[in-house]
Order: structure tokens, then C-alpha cells, then sequence
């Protein structure tokens, strides 16, 4: 059994990646609840982006351009999904919805293995200003960007609630969470609400691969799945609050990153997500959906 | 006969039915109410989607609310929806076999056909449902009814949204049933003319509270039916 | 031997009912024509094919029962699986081990990496099924990955002692065994494509009798399942029981096709690309378990042979979810029926003309030539007795 002093960096890295995932998570949980729709093709996007960042980065471009062009990417690109493709699915199932946002990834997949080939070649990274440089809290190296990582996640969470809360635009989109034909009906321009759902979605999406492609690696696969610890999250929360999003991208993060260590469980720590995402859907169900006393949602 | 006694649902802060005690002889049996009334909720009591608070139901001597829900089929429960519930995808036959009943092998076959010829379905029974008018789905789910020895059958709006002369018809098979099957027959409606066209007795309920029950004609022209349904102290 | 009008109602053999379907015309045709083909794919392909492609169509064969049982899944039943990929490699597992462990003859252990797999996907799916739609899907997704990186950790079986039968420091790793009559790439898959064809004809039973009759209640109105007595957990966890064991199967033919198994054989991105193909072969029919087969195994070979990326196909078959989901529910495969029937009355049309020819005009002979298929024929006939 590992000794204290292995687990300590463990803990910040794990927080660090807590923090982006709930920044992901949270984008996941209003845009599900302003459409309807589940964006699995977040982690896609956020790849994509990263990549595109990567490219203008060695062709010269200066640093922020690229990683606003990333963040920029991520919005349109989500945009254009969601007003191409929102409008006909309107009316079906969530699981239909999700399920073609699954094309999305796979279209999306498919361009950045044809650009940006993985075979052969060296590997690629990308490098924030923010790693180098840093400080030390009890003998732990804490650098920059992981404090820009948790400090975003929190900073988002926060702000999401808030703009949930207090603006006219965040009023429109918990309306129509709630109902969108009757928010329609109250006058509250739905297609503006929704067009902002979406891009704001696709920002954060960008962000979260910027991040990641900083703090794991930046290959198009691996960014692609992370999105299954935010979605992992989103889950736990039941796609419905955004502070239980935050918690449990925290744990998600930091059970993963401290299982390292440990020897027996090291390679069994990519399990993380997928397993307290299966308990949190199985604990959630435990009284079973079959027509009860009244009707409740799935 | 169906004894209910004092059944009570609640969902929510909403009570659907409010101790309803009731005795349902033997034929068809209307029960009608206004929108909200729970007639329905009754309906799903019997069916077993909905479990009542408190009460009892005993039917031919069963303690019905004792069996679970997908036995009640095999035990003669029938039921048809407000909603069309005619699978699309399926055949007439193989909808109206779907039921779960007691016959087995060559008298199940033979019984599910004659229960298409019964309701009078004017396709060869291989035709894909999907592919008929809303009258025939009807007649399809009502085929399902009398199928495989039922002895208690629940009839939720079966005239909804058809034409008159559609309706006709329907009237007729429904009045035939209980010669057909000797299965007790409840139906519920808003058509008052279906209504005292086929059943020998009716109840009333509003709010969950049973407001009259006895012979058709008497009951339709109950001055606390008319209450009920009109909102006024009018007396017509 | 005349029967009464009463009698004749409830006559099933007249009814065109059980196996009396089978001297239906449309039917007949549509028999004969799978027959043709399945013999043209047994004895005439591999003569006409290379090794390479003849590899390929063996993978063909095995996706086509996985395809068929994701689709059997969400066609029939409506329950998305995120997973069947996992399903595969589990069936693998268990049939590589067992290959390298035990002498048992190939087809015994084929069937029994079936009933491991079936075993387990009961299991998984006793607690899932109380999850619906979206959640359900989300939870196979988690399951399977969480397999996946089981899979990874542990590795295939190479032939090394244990229980998991992986042992890392083997120089020379060994082939997983083949049938002792399907040794060559040639015999192995026409074994495959029997292997393939006792699959579908497994599930087509269930299709065609109360198992079926009760999944196509479930998946258009559970109310009405209900109320018709059916039990619907019981009849979801069949459905599911069903397609693990197919797809265990399935696994087990990959195994020794393969002869080698690594954990990138079942990226979780084939899952995705599985239920792509799916959705575009048409999840309302078998045949559409074929198709997606085919773009999922064919089409990949094909491309890297004419030196394409298969990039392309994987973005086709995004865009493929997308119009499927979008516009045409039934897949591609939805007008191959209607084509076939087509062809089928014409050809019948052909064949009859010279018959009815020769036979006396007596109505006798006019009532027995009216076959029962075309609604509107016998309509007409049940008018005039009515």
C-alpha cells in the first residue's frame, strides 16, 4: 500500500481533472435540459478543436488565437448541429437524440483520423503557458493550468447557476427544460434560447478539450471517451442538478487519479467513471419503473 | 359479479377515487362521469397498473387485487384503452393470440379466429393491422377482448374518434358479448346513446365518488347525473 | 370433403396459418430465393473469391449474427444496446480459453461460450432492464466500457496456464484451434456461414411464435402487453438472453477465425460503428442484419485493398445515423421486401399463365387458384359468401 506522500500529487492532478469534467459535465446537464438532447459527441468536438489548435500553433500562429479559434470551433460547430439537426428530431425520444449525436462523433472521428492521422509519426501535445510555473502547497507541485482547471470548473459552475438563476436567458432555458411547447406559448423566443443552449454547450466543449489535450494527451480517441466521465457525472447528478455535477466530476477525477498508485488497481482505474455511472443508474432505478402508485420520469 | 369495496387511490395530493363501493351484477355494466371522475383509475385498478390505498375488489369469489397484474390476464381480465393499443406491426391474428389464455395448441387457434369472425373484421386474418382504418383496429382490440375465456371485460371509450356507422356496429358486437363469452362487461363512454343502447345498468362517479348506480334509463336521468356533468342545478 | 362456412372460419390451415404458410405464393418465392442464395454463398463463392476476401466475408458471417442480435434488440424490442461489442469479446474469452484449455470438440465449445455469454448478459441485464430507453442505452455504454478495460487489463487467452489463461512472457504463442473439418480459410467459412445461418434460424423461430408475438406488444405499447397478460420483464431479459447467447456464438466463431485475439479487435468505437451499420441495414428485418454485416466487415476489406482510408466509412456511417434517424426509420433495407415481392408476383405471373391455361374453368378450380396472400382477392371472395 502506497504511502501518503505517493498519493499527494495524485490529489491535485485528480482535481484538476475534476474540474474540467465538471465544466464538461455542467455544459452536458443544461444543454439535456434546454433540449432534450444528450451531446455525446462533447468529447469529439472538444477533441477536434484541440486539434485544430495544435495545427495553427505549428504553423505559426500565436498561442491565444489558436486556443480561442479551439474554443470558437467547439461553439459554431455545436451551433450548426443543433439548428441543422435539433428541428427534425424535435419530437422523438431522448434516446433517439442521443443516439444521433453518436453519428455526429462518428462523422467527426472519421475527419480527425483522415487530418490528423495517428499512425506513425511522433505524438502530439499541447502546452499552455500555464504549465510552467506554478507553487507548492505542503511539499505538493501545483502548476498554473491545474489551478486554471478546477479554478474554471468551480468559476462555471458557480456562473451557470447564477446565470440559470437571474437572466432572462437562463429563465428561458429552465422554462423550457421544463416544457417547451408552453415556454413557446409564454413568448420566450425558444429558437434564440435553444441557439444559445447549444453554442454555449460547444464553448465549454472546447474548452474541456483544450484542457484535457493540456493535462492527459491530445489524441483524438482519448479526448473522445473523457467525455464519459463528464457524462458519468451528469448521470450521478440525474441530469438534473448542477451542484450534484460538480461533486461528482470532482470524485470521478480524483478516485481516478488516486487509484495510480496502487498497484493491484492501477490498471483498473480507467473503470472509474463507467463503474460509478452504472451504481448511480442502478441506485436510481432501485424501485423500479414498472407502472407505480404515479408516474415518474426515467 | 365484481363486489368493489371502499377503494380508495391517491397520487400525489390528488384522490382519484374516493372509497367507492360498488356491485356489479352480471351483463354489461355502462360507468360513466365527467372528465376526471376516475373512471379510468378504476379501469387501472382492475387491470393492475395502479395499486389503490386501501380497499378491495373480489371478482367471481378471486381477491383480484391479489393476483399481479400479468396473471390477471390468464385469470380473464380484458381490457381495451382509450388510446389505440392495436400492435401495428402484427398481424389481426397474431394481435388477438397475443393474450395470455388458458387454451393451448389447436382450441387456441381455433378460439382466436372465431373471436375475429365474432367481432366481424372484414380482412383475412394475416393482414398486417397497420395497414387498416381505426374501425377495424377497434374491432381488432375488442377481438382481443373476447379471446381465451374471458371473464371480466373493461371497455375504456371504444367509440372514441369513429363515425356513426362504425359506432353502430361496435354497438352491436358489445351487445352480443356476454351472449358470446358470459364475460361481465364494464363500459365506459361519454356516448350516452351507446351507452343505454347496450348496457342493463350504470354507474355514475364524480370525483372519485360513486353518485348514482342502477338500471340505464333511470340513471341517465338521475338529477345528480345531470349535476355532475352540467355543473348547474338545472333540472332538464 | 367440404367443410361448413363455420368450419372454414375457423379452419388455421386455410387461414394460411403455422406451417400451412409455407404454400403461400409470396412465401414460396421468398424461400426458394434465400435457398438459392445461401447455396450460391456456401459452394460458389469461395471458388470465385481470393483468400483475402474470402477472410472477409468470414467476418461478414460472424458480425451478421452480433448485427442480428443488436438488431433483433432494437427492432424488436427497443432496447438500445451501447455494449454488444463487449458481448463479442466476451464470447471470445471464453471460447479461446476453452479451445486452449480443454479437448472438447469445436462445436461443443462454441455453444458453451454461447450459454457463458448468455449467462452473463442475463445477469447484466436483470438490474438494467428496469432502466428505460436513454438510460438504458447509457448504462449497456457503461458496462461495456467497463468490460472493455477488464478485457485490456487481462488480455485474450494465448495459450498460458491460470484462469485467466494469459501469460505475458510466451515467446511462442499459439494458434487458437479450428474445427477439425474447417482447418482452411476456405472450409472455415462456409462453417461460419452455417454456424450464421442456424443463428438467424434461432431467432426467426422466436420471431414467428409467442416470444415474438410479445416483443412486438412491448416495443409499441407496454400498456397493452401488459394488459394482454404478457410479462414483460420475463420477456425483455429472453429477448436480451437471446442475443448474448447469438452474439457469445458469434465470438466464439471470431476466436478461431482470428486464430489470434488482442484487446484492439474490440475498441469501444465499434460499438458505435456496430449500432451505425445496424440502424442503416434496417433493425425491422433480418435481412438488414446481413447489410449492416456487410458494411461493417465488406466494405472495410474492400476499401484497404483499392488503397482507400477507411476514414471514409467511418464517416459514412455518422452521416448514415443521421439520415436514419432523421428521415427512413426502416434503413436501406426497407424497400428490398417491397422489391422482392415485386418480383416475385411477376414471376409468378409468369409461371401461372401456362397452368391456369390447361385447367378447366369450373369454380372449384377458380377458388383453389385464388391464393389467400393479396387482401384484396379474397375479400372479394368473402364478399360473395357473406
Amino acid at each position: 500500500m502506497p504511502s501518503w506522500s505517493d498519493f499527494e500529487p495524485f490529489i491535485v492532478s485528480g482535481l484538476a481533472l475534476g474540474g474540467v469534467y465538471a465544466l464538461s459535465g455542467v455544459g452536458l446537464v443544461v444543454l439535456y435540459r434546454a433540449t432534450g438532447v444528450l451531446y455525446l459527441a462533447f468529447g469529439a468536438v472538444g477533441a477536434m478543436g484541440a486539434l485544430i489548435a495544435y495545427s495553427m500553433i505549428q504553423a505559426g500562429t500565436p498561442g491565444w488565437v489558436a486556443w480561442i479559434a479551439c474554443i470558437l470551433f467547439g461553439g459554431v460547430l455545436t451551433l450548426a448541429y443543433g439548428m441543422l439537426f435539433g428541428p427534425p428530431l424535435a419530437g422523438r425520444d431522448p434516446l433517439v437524440k442521443a443516439v444521433a449525436t453518436l453519428g455526429l462523433t462518428l462523422i467527426l472521428f472519421g475527419v480527425m483520423d483522415l487530418l490528423w492521422s495517428s499512425s506513425g509519426g511522433q505524438a502530439r501535445s499541447i502546452t499552455l503557458p500555464t504549465d510552467t510555473g506554478g507553487f507548492t502547497v505542503a511539499q505538493i507541485q501545483v502548476t498554473w493550468t491545474q489551478v486554471l482547471s478546477l479554478g474554471l470548473g468551480v468559476l462555471l459552475t458557480v456562473g451557470t447557476g447564477a446565470f440559470l438563476q437571474y437572466t432572462k436567458l437562463g429563465t428561458g432555458m429552465r422554462a423550457m427544460a421544463n416544457d417547451r411547447v408552453i415556454t413557446a406559448t409564454l413568448g420566450v423566443p425558444v429558437r434564440r434560447v435553444e441557439a444559445a443552449a447549444w453554442f454555449g454547450a460547444g464553448v465549454l466543449g472546447g474548452l474541456a478539450g483544450l484542457l484535457l489535450a493540456d493535462l492527459v494527451a491530445l489524441d483524438a480517441t482519448t479526448l473522445t471517451f473523457l467525455v464519459i466521465s463528464s457524462l458519468a457525472a451528469a448521470l450521478i447528478a440525474r441530469l438534473r442538478s448542477i451542484p450534484v455535477t460538480f461533486v461528482a466530476a470532482i470524485v470521478i477525477g480524483l478516485v481516478h487519479d488516486l487509484l495510480t498508485p496502487i498497484t493491484q488497481l492501477t490498471d483498473y482505474r480507467d473503470m472509474t467513471p463507467f463503474v460509478l455511472a452504472a451504481i448511480a443508474l442502478l441506485w436510481v432505478s432501485r424501485h423500479g419503473t414498472v407502472m407505480t402508485r404515479s408516474r415518474e420520469e426515467a | 359479479m365484481i363486489e368493489v369495496e371502499n377503494l380508495t387511490v391517491r397520487y400525489g395530493g390528488v384522490t382519484s377515487l374516493d372509497g367507492m363501493s360498488l356491485v356489479f351484477e352480471k351483463g354489461t355494466c355502462g360507468l360513466i362521469g365527467p372528465n376526471g371522475a376516475g373512471k379510468t383509475t378504476f379501469f387501472n385498478v382492475l387491470s393492475g397498473f395502479v395499486r389503490p390505498v386501501s380497499g378491495t375488489v373480489r371478482a367471481f369469489g378471486t381477491d383480484l387485487l391479489a393476483l399481479p397484474h400479468f396473471r390477471r390476464a390468464r385469470w380473464g381480465v380484458r381490457r381495451t384503452f382509450q388510446t389505440e393499443q392495436a400492435i401495428e406491426e402484427l398481424s389481426v391474428y397474431d394481435n388477438v393470440a397475443m393474450i395470455d389464455s388458458p387454451l393451448r395448441g389447436a382450441a387456441a387457434r381455433a378460439d382466436v379466429l372465431a373471436a375475429i369472425e365474432f367481432v366481424g373484421i372484414d380482412a383475412p386474418p394475416l393482414t398486417r393491422v397497420g395497414t387498416l382504418g381505426a374501425g377495424q383496429r377497434r374491432l381488432v382490440e375488442v377481438a382481443r377482448a373476447v379471446a381465451g375465456k374471458p371473464r371480466l371485460i373493461l371497455l375504456d371509450e371504444p367509440a372514441a374518434g369513429l363515425p356513426g356507422e362504425e359506432t353502430a356496429h361496435l354497438a352491436a358486437v358489445i351487445k352480443s358479448i356476454p351472449s358470446y363469452s358470459g364475460a361481465l362487461t364494464i363500459l365506459v363512454d361519454h356516448d350516452m346513446s351507446l351507452v343505454s343502447a347496450v348496457c342493463e345498468t350504470t354507474a355514475v362517479l364524480d370525483f372519485g365518488k360513486l353518485i348514482a348506480s342502477g338500471p340505464t334509463a333511470s340513471v341517465l336521468r338521475d338529477e345528480h347525473v345531470m349535476r355532475a356533468y352540467l355543473g348547474t342545478a338545472e333540472v332538464l | 370433403m367440404t367443410q361448413t362456412t363455420a368450419e372454414r372460419k375457423t379452419d388455421t390451415t386455410a387461414a394460411g396459418l403455422g406451417w400451412a404458410a409455407l404454400r403461400r405464393r409470396d412465401n414460396l418465392v421468398r424461400f426458394s430465393v434465400i435457398t438459392a442464395l445461401l447455396l450460391f454463398t456456401l459452394f460458389g463463392l469461395p471458388q470465385l473469391l481470393s483468400l483475402y476476401y474470402t477472410d472477409a466475408m468470414t467476418q461478414v458471417a460472424i458480425y451478421a449474427i452480433v448485427a442480428l442480435g443488436l438488431g433483433m434488440l432494437v427492432g424488436r424490442v427497443g432496447l438500445y444496446s451501447l455494449g454488444q461489442v463487449a458481448v463479442l469479446a466476451i464470447g471470445a474469452w471464453a471460447a479461446a480459453r476453452l479451445l486452449f484449455a480443454t479437448t472438447q470438440p469445436f462445436p461443443v465449445v462454441v455453444v458453451e461460450a454461447g450459454l457463458v455469454t448468455m449467462l452473463l448478459g442475463t445477469l447484466i441485464g436483470l438490474p438494467a432492464l428496469r432502466l428505460r430507453g436513454l438510460y438504458f442505452a447509457l448504462i449497456t455504454l457503461m458496462l461495456s466500457g467497463a468490460i472493455t478495460v477488464v478485457l485490456a487489463t487481462v488480455n485474450f487467452p494465448n495459450g498460458g496456464r491460470g484462469f485467466t489463461g494469459y501469460d505475458g512472457a510466451l515467446l511462442h504463442i499459439p494458434a487458437i484451434r479450428r474445427p477439425s473439418i474447417a482447418g482452411t480459410d476456405a472450409a472455415y467459412f462456409r462453417y461460419a456461414v452455417v454456424v450464421a445461418i442456424i443463428m438467424f434460424a434461432l431467432v426467426f423461430a422466436h420471431i414467428k411464435t409467442r416470444p415474438g408475438r410479445a416483443w412486438a406488444a412491448i416495443r409499441q405499447s407496454e400498456p397493452a402487453a401488459l394488459a394482454a397478460g404478457i410479462n414483460i420483464t420475463f420477456y425483455k431479459l429472453w429477448a436480451f438472453a437471446l442475443a448474448s447467447f447469438i452474439t457469445g456464438v458469434a465470438g466464439g466463431l471470431l476466436a478461431s477465425a482470428d486464430r489470434f485475439l488482442y484487446s484492439i479487435t474490440f475498441h469501444p468505437q465499434d460499438s458505435i460503428t456496430l449500432l451505425a451499420v445496424v440502424l442503416m441495414g434496417g433493425v425491422y428485418s433480418m435481412y438488414g442484419a446481413v447489410i449492416a454485416a456487410l458494411l461493417n466487415s465488406l466494405l472495410p476489406a474492400a476499401l484497404q485493398d483499392w488503397g482507400v482510408s477507411q476514414d471514409w466509412l467511418t464517416i459514412l456511417f455518422g452521416i448514415g445515423v443521421l439520415q436514419v434517424l432523421t428521415t427512413a426509420p426502416a434503413g436501406i433495407v426497407d424497400q428490398f421486401p417491397k422489391d422482392m415481392k415485386k418480383l416475385g408476383r411477376l414471376l409468378w405471373r409468369l409461371v401461372r399463365r401456362p397452368v391456369t391455361a390447361a385447367a378447366p374453368a369450373t369454380p372449384g378450380a377458380a377458388s383453389a387458384s385464388a391464393a389467400p396472400s393479396a387482401s384484396g382477392a379474397s375479400r372479394a371472395s368473402r364478399g360473395g359468401t357473406t
